[in-house]
């Protein structure tokens, strides 16, 4: 019975809280916004990496580029037939993409060339595309390189302007799904013919070559063959790849410890506030508490409750506050430290995560903190004689 | 149990539920489905380039594989735009008035 819940102990904090009003609204509201910032800075990240983890084992095991005085420049296709030799290697594609400057609306496409009659690709094509079906003289388009497009009244066709100076029209055959617009956005996708003939790559050239090595142990062996093979070449293999994701978070994760910082250190400042003692009418309440019959043990399970539920308030405010900001509103200003400034920017749906550890962690960096700095303070006064705490 | 009391606990008792029902709404709406994954890994497939359109100055942020060693350098005189990532994206607005 003795841990039981004193529910006029509850009351008496439930009282104590109103009487401090504004205080008690300010400290509610600092702490809310507090809580809502960290949350939802960790279930942007959360999410970003979740979508990025998706994908990461649709990557490429081996990709291969030519350089030329340390700058990418095209690889032979005769490469392929060398590559197939190498044992432990099951299939070499030469791809063909690169990025394309539309000058007019001052932003890149990705242009990325396939083999559009090869079945494999337009199963592929029918399932990640709302209508249209790709053809020699068609694309398909990201919803971000539409509108840019749309923009510049380009509705059923593009030109491309070729290196020569001439134009390429190719017609508009459908644009990307919603669902992968955070990957295909900037992306267009059309037939390696036309592709080649818009940037103006020989037949017997590529950008690069994929490789797919049989034995997935064998990865890092076979990328080491390859580059002695190919001196010059450049062989990034998939957990290359993997671990420059980690490089981008790395990033990212200095400024959002900046913020995590400020916020953090917002929050400090307020704890240290209350930590440096209680006011003279605190310090009477409590002595008076003590005159009147209350025992230490009373007069802290008070304060207990008092933090407790200012705090576990501010918590849960702030976690709903921040799942509507991110997941529903999609991060406005916050998302601009991914999205950048960009004409091509996609809208920032991000998949909804929901991370228990990003919950505690904000938890437990703030809640039990505050708790302890009002209740220490409490004990420093509440172990004192009532009558010196009066007085 | 006062008003006050009652008060708080029925505060409580919403914010719990605003947060359940919340969870739940997302989790229906804004998770992603086994299909909108398959549609990922697809066009990721397809493409064999799997970053995202996203862009925040870092270098190598979208497509890696085709950056240069020396993107690394904001001024990397290559480049039309004015800093180094700008190959899926637009350069400012103020940068560019000249």
């Amino acid at each position: 019975m003795k841990n039981k819940i004193n529910i006029y102990l509850m009351e008496y904090a439930l009282g104590s809280i109103l009487r401090q009003g504004h205080k008690s609204i300010f400290i509610a509201v600092v702490f809310t916004l507090l809580s809502a910032l960290l949350t939802s800075i960790f279930f942007i990240t959360n999410s970003i990496k979740y979508e990025l983890n998706t994908t990461v084992d649709a990557l490429p095991q081996i990709i291969v580029q030519n350089t030329k005085a340390s700058r990418v420049a095209e690889i032979d296709i005769n490469s392929v037939d060398k590559l197939l030799n190498l044992p432990g290697i099951s299939n070499v594609n030469a791809r063909v993409w690169g990025y394309y400057y539309f000058a007019n609306a001052g932003v890149n496409f990705t242009l990325v060339g396939v083999d559009e009659f090869e079945e494999q690709y337009s199963k592929t094509l029918g399932n990640v595309v709302n209508t249209g079906k790709l053809s020699s003289s068609s694309m398909l388009i990201g919803s971000g390189v539409r509108d840019i497009m749309n923009s510049s009244y380009y509705k059923d066709y593009f030109n491309f302007i070729k290196p020569d100076g001439t134009i390429k029209k190719v017609e508009i055959a459908g644009v990307f799904d919603s669902d992968i617009e955070l990957e295909s956005n900037d992306m267009i996708v059309m037939s390696k013919d036309t592709l080649r003939e818009i940037f103006g790559i020989q037949e017997s050239k590529a950008t690069d070559l994929v490789v797919k090595v049989a034995n997935l142990e064998e990865i890092n062996t076979v990328a080491l063959k390859i580059e002695q093979m190919f001196p010059n070449a450049r062989v990034i293999t998939n957990d290359d790849m993997k671990l420059s994701y980690e490089n981008i978070f790395n990033y990212k994760s200095g400024i959002f410890l900046a913020l995590f910082v400020v916020a953090i250190f917002t929050f400090f400042i307020i704890i240290y506030d209350k930590m440096s003692g209680l006011s003279s009418e605190q310090k009477r309440e409590v002595g008076i508490l003590k005159a009147i019959g209350w025992r230490v043990e009373d007069v802290l399970k008070e304060k207990f409750y008092e933090s407790l539920i200012v705090s576990l308030f501010a918590y849960f405010l702030g976690v709903i506050l921040a799942l509507a900001y991110v997941y529903i509103f999609n991060a406005p200003l916050l998302r601009d430290i991914f999205i950048g400034y960009s004409d091509l920017k996609p809208l920032f749906k991000i998949s909804f995560v929901l991370d228990f550890q990003t919950l505690f962690l904000v938890f437990f960096l703030s809640v039990p903190i505050y708790i302890a700095a009002t209740i220490i303070p409490s004990w420093k006064v509440a172990t004192l004689e009532a009558d010196d705490v009066i007085r | 149990m006062n008003k006050k009391s009652k008060f708080t606990f029925y505060l409580f008792l919403l914010l719990g539920g605003i947060l359940i029902l919340q969870i739940l709404y997302l989790g229906s709406e804004q998770s992603m489905t086994e299909n909108m994954r398959e549609k990922k890994v697809l066009f990721v497939q397809l493409t064999g380039l799997p970053d995202l359109a996203l862009y925040s100055n870092s270098n190598y942020i979208r497509h890696r594989s085709l950056s240069l060693p020396s993107d690394i350098y904001a001024l990397d005189g290559c480049l039309r735009e004015y800093d180094s990532a700008t190959y899926a994206i637009n350069d400012s607005t103020i940068a560019s008035l000249k």
